[in-house]
């Protein structure tokens, strides 16, 4: 890819793109008028909704007058009485406040013939029966039987309802409590045990529940318009073949083209996030919003806010470059957004799962595109901490689906079939007949499958770990069961439907003597590189405990199987497997779009997120280069499948037989320790043997 | 005009050689686009397609563009191959069609420095080339409108400019003056003649008879994804007894098409 280019196509897209106003009316006149609309109107509305039905009057239906006027009344005037008492002795104003309004003034009475009718047919928002014997005794009654009737799916009639109830309740407390003190008997007596609810909430704010979803939603708007401009918008106008028939290749088209749908999306993420901030602060929302659900407000976590716009960049690349390579297919703008909708739809739905209440940031959330944006803007706003690693995977996971999307938008853009067809269909992309054989697989293929495996892949983990009894030794076997399927026998699948060379594509050809030579040397010594990089990453960034803990119990369940199954499940499976899949099937997507050392690093940066800890991703991606690099150099999986298997291999023996770690003289502790010197230099002398084997190879004319 | 040397006495600019361009469809039968087509053509020279719609002019000119890859048979143009090097043989060609149309919220100046850069022009080279275009074309006075509110003609000078922006040595003109006005027309054919006093070779398709008539010096009659004759004008009068290049063509199509079917 040629930068330059890139940054040419770039700049020129954006000019296009922010002259047209329909742009900027999206961008710009949405978000601002927007919010205020939505949070200033909607939440007050709401307020004065709730506030409305608290506080209008309540009709109550009766069958006779005498109800009303010689029991019900009485004791609502009786119940101001008590109100009024209970403001006179409150001492703090907080309590005064709390205090409600007296009922009486509030209640409309109303003759009816027949209450429940009365009630169904919204004649009353609730009825009250008092049997006949009441009529004689009046309000002074030792008891009295009051039926109250509302309606149960009316929320009029229902509050209307509990408002009298708790009107007439607060006068029999009092009446109860009188009587008792005349018979000089402590009140609490009838009740001896006080309850009273103190309604406690996860510290999210009301904002945090919803801006979210919003934010995501209008990072993905702020894309659709220039996504669509850009490609079957510059195909309707005609400009797309001048464009082609330029000396530019096609990976450069796209990435100028996807930054410039990028950074509109999230000038409207960073407007749109603007806007909330001045709603929230000229508006007064502060406390109505910051609110948690017990109603006390966290104050508004304004710090969250470019910490959240950072956190889009990921995000809006990816939704860039999955609108782009959508829109690619359409010749029309009317087509290209009859394409989008169901996308968006698609898309929308991990978010809306995730703006559940309820739905955390953990498990395979944290993996899971648009889902652990919406969590992570949540738990920003709701001003809880997220941990480091937390918040990198999902940043990590966000950056690796974007560069698959906008792989295989680069894929989809430059088909000719694409390109020219009078009707293109989505079937003529797979359709196997249609499918020309091929030596290696494209890279968006083999990156599309990479970004699919990536939750899938930690989702059955996560299921093996919950599901296992014993857990480490049934992990470590059901992984050794299930990795062959994911990562060789689908991958061989699709090779096969997609006719390419398997040979080819999962490097299984021949080596040379001097490749599994060096491989040998590298197996056997790389773990002492790899131990002092993980003391180095530890002085910078102390791991957390939880590791050591995790790896103390890997060592125990590895001594506890036999050394045969030991070496089988932790070096050879997983050895093959990976190999397979990453050095093989993926590495090879990548050789066809990049260089020698841009592949080999971005398949480390692959194999090194594929083990999901963000503590060992540099030991992991370190470790993916040096393979990357072998299988390289070789041409063939094998001598990297080998320095693969001895690698895990020693770790396994020296877990294993602890004699042997002591023979070498190699400290107790595992981690954080240097390797003594005498390990260390012999260790590098073999490593370096091993590299200098592996260049001798001489790189073939056909590669 | 930079020399161009070729290995051995083929001094031809541009060289096919069996093309083949097939469409797979997905309900199973391919479809034929370009069936075994073979010429050259001299440097300096004019270049004829003729055909009716359908003919396959459109995907010929797509694969010399470098925008198709050929499913079989070479097509060389400058000594670069379109199935081995598509980016090169883009660099040694301009593209124009009537269809190109320009990006209408970009000035004129805009665009010319936009397809400067993107031929791997410095900023300062892509200025000037810029205004050079400019200059010679007689965009002055609209340079820097945008494109969306200029005339048909107007547009077409722009586009000209764009196809020239490297000064390539071989002009591929798909149907250029399909549909446009007498005066825009004028603009188009006007250019072709300076450019092939310039030396540079040009293939040009077209229906329209007329314009092959006075502009091509050799004509290819394209019919079915085929050629089925090949020659000066005059040679083809020869070859038909029929004065007229309509004449010709319809005689040669039905030589070709026993059945009469032909449509178009």
């Amino acid at each position: 890819m040629n930068v330059r280019r890139a940054g040419t196509i770039y700049v020129k897209e954006l000019v296009d793109i922010l002259r047209d106003h329909r742009t900027l009316t999206a961008m710009i006149v949405a978000p601002i008028i927007l919010y205020p609309l939505l949070m200033l109107g909607g939440i007050q509305a709401a307020s004065t909704q709730s506030k409305g039905i608290e506080d209008e009057k309540i009709t109550v239906g009766f069958e006779h007058e005498w109800q009303w006027e010689r029991v019900i009344k009485p004791m609502l005037v009786e119940e101001r009485r008590i109100i009024e008492r209970m403001r006179s002795r409150a001492v703090a104003k907080e309590v005064a406040d709390e205090i409600p309004e007296p009922l009486g003034e509030h209640v409309v009475p109303k003759w009816i013939g027949n209450i429940e009718d009365g009630v169904l047919q919204h004649l009353v928002h609730c009825g009250v029966s008092l049997p006949d014997s009441a009529e004689d005794e009046g309000a002074n009654a030792i008891f009295t039987a009051v039926t109250i009737v509302v309606q149960s799916d009316e929320v009029r009639s229902q509050i209307a309802g509990k408002r009298l109830a708790q009107a007439l309740e607060r006068v029999g407390l009092d009446r109860r409590d009188k009587s008792l003190r005349r018979l000089r008997v402590d009140p609490r007596l009838i009740d001896p045990i006080g309850i009273e609810y103190k309604r406690l909430a996860t510290p999210g704010s009301v904002l945090g529940l919803i801006l979210p979803f919003i934010l995501v939603l209008m990072t993905v708007t702020g894309a659709i318009y220039p996504a669509i401009d850009l490609t079957a918008g510059e195909r309707e106008r005609g400009t797309l073949e001048s464009l082609m028939v330029c000396p530019v290749p096609t990976i450069d088209l796209i990435v100028g083209k996807f930054m410039a749908v990028t950074t509109i999306a999230l000038i409207a993420a960073a407007l749109n996030i603007a806007s909330v901030t001045a709603t929230v602060m000229f508006g007064g929302l502060q406390d109505v919003l910051a609110r948690d659900a017990s109603g006390e407000s966290h104050g508004f976590p304004y710090w969250a806010l470019p910490v959240v716009l950072f956190t889009l960049v990921p995000f809006a690349v990816l939704m860039s470059a999955i609108m782009i390579a959508v829109c690619a297919f359409a010749r029309t703008f009317k087509e290209a957004q009859n394409y989008i909708m169901p996308v968006i739809m698609l898309v929308l739905v991990p978010g809306g799962i995730a703006a559940l209440p309820g739905t955390k940031l953990e498990g395979v959330m944290i993996v899971m595109p648009v889902a652990n944006m919406v969590l992570l803007t949540r738990e920003l706003l709701s001003g809880v901490s997220i941990a480091g690693a937390t918040f990198a995977t999902v940043l990590v996971s966000t950056s690796f689906y974007a560069a698959v999307a906008v792989a295989i938008a680069a894929q989809v853009f430059g088909k000719e079939s694409v390109l020219f067809a009078d009707s293109v269909s989505f079937r003529t992309l797979i359709s196997r007949r249609l499918i020309r054989p091929r030596r290696f697989p494209s890279l968006s293929g083999a990156g599309l499958y990479a970004a699919v495996l990536f939750p899938f892949w930690f989702y059955v983990q996560s299921a093996m770990q919950s599901a296992g009894e014993d857990s480490t030794v049934s992990v470590l076997r059901w992984t050794a069961i299930w990795m062959p399927v994911f990562f060789v026998f689908v991958p061989l699948a699709i090779a096969l439907y997609w006719k390419l060379d398997v040979g080819d594509t999962f490097r299984l050809g021949p080596f040379r003597a001097r490749a599994i030579v060096g491989a040998v040397l590298l197996g056997l010594t790389a773990w002492v590189p790899a131990h002092e990089l993980v003391v180095l990453q530890d002085w910078l960034v102390p791991t957390p405990a939880g590791l050591a803990d995790s790896n103390k119990a890997l060592a125990a369940a590895l001594a506890s199987m036999s050394p045969v199954l030991a070496f089988c499940v932790i070096a050879l499976v997983p050895a093959l497997c990976e190999e397979f899949f990453f050095r093989g099937f993926l590495l090879s997507g990548l050789r066809t779009s990049f260089g020698k050392w841009a592949a080999i690093l971005c398949g480390a940066a692959a194999f090194g997120a594929f083990h999901y800890f963000i503590f060992r991703f540099p030991v992991t991606a370190s470790l993916g280069v040096l393979l990357g690099w072998v299988c390289w150099q070789s041409r063939s999986i094998w001598p990297a499948v080998v320095v693969h298997a001895l690698h895990n291999g020693t770790a396994v023996l020296l877990a294993v037989r602890p004699s042997i770690a002591s023979w070498m003289g190699l400290p107790e502790s595992e981690t954080a320790t240097h390797l003594p010197m005498h390990v260390v230099l012999p260790a590098i002398a073999v490593l370096g043997l091993g590299i200098l084997l592996l260049r001798s190879i001489p790189d073939s004319a056909t590669e | 005009m930079r020399p161009h040397h070729y290995n051995g006495a083929c001094m031809d600019m541009i060289v096919i050689d069996k093309l083949r361009k097939v469409f797979p469809t997905p309900d199973g039968r391919d479809k034929v686009a370009v069936d075994g087509v073979s010429f050259s053509v001299p440097q300096g020279r004019i270049y004829g397609l003729l055909g009716p719609n359908g003919a396959g002019k459109t995907t010929t000119l797509r694969i010399l563009s470098g925008l198709m890859k050929p499913t079989s048979g070479r097509a060389v143009l400058d000594g670069h191959d379109v199935g081995v090097d598509r980016e090169a043989v883009k660099r040694v060609i301009g593209f124009l069609t009537a269809n190109t149309g320009l990006y209408q919220r970009l000035s004129a100046r805009d665009i010319l420095r936009y397809f400067g850069k993107l031929h791997g022009f410095s900023h300062k080279r892509a200025v000037a080339r810029a205004e050079e275009l400019i200059g010679w074309l007689g965009i002055g006075d609209f340079a820097d409108l945008r494109c969306g509110v200029l005339s048909t003609g107007q547009k077409q000078r722009v586009n000209i400019g764009r196809a020239l922006v490297a000064d390539p040595p071989i002009l591929i003109l798909d149907e250029p003056t399909l549909g446009l006005d007498v005066l825009s027309n004028r603009v188009i054919l006007d250019f072709i003649c300076r450019e092939r006093n310039e030396g540079k070779t040009i293939i040009l398709s077209t229906h329209y008879l007329d314009e092959a008539e006075t502009m091509c010096d050799v004509v290819g009659l394209l019919h079915n994804g085929n050629i089925v004759a090949e020659g000066t004008v005059d040679e083809l009068r020869k070859l038909t007894g029929v004065e007229r290049l309509s004449g010709i063509f319809l005689k040669l199509i039905h030589a070709d098409d026993p059945a009469g079917k032909m449509q178009g």
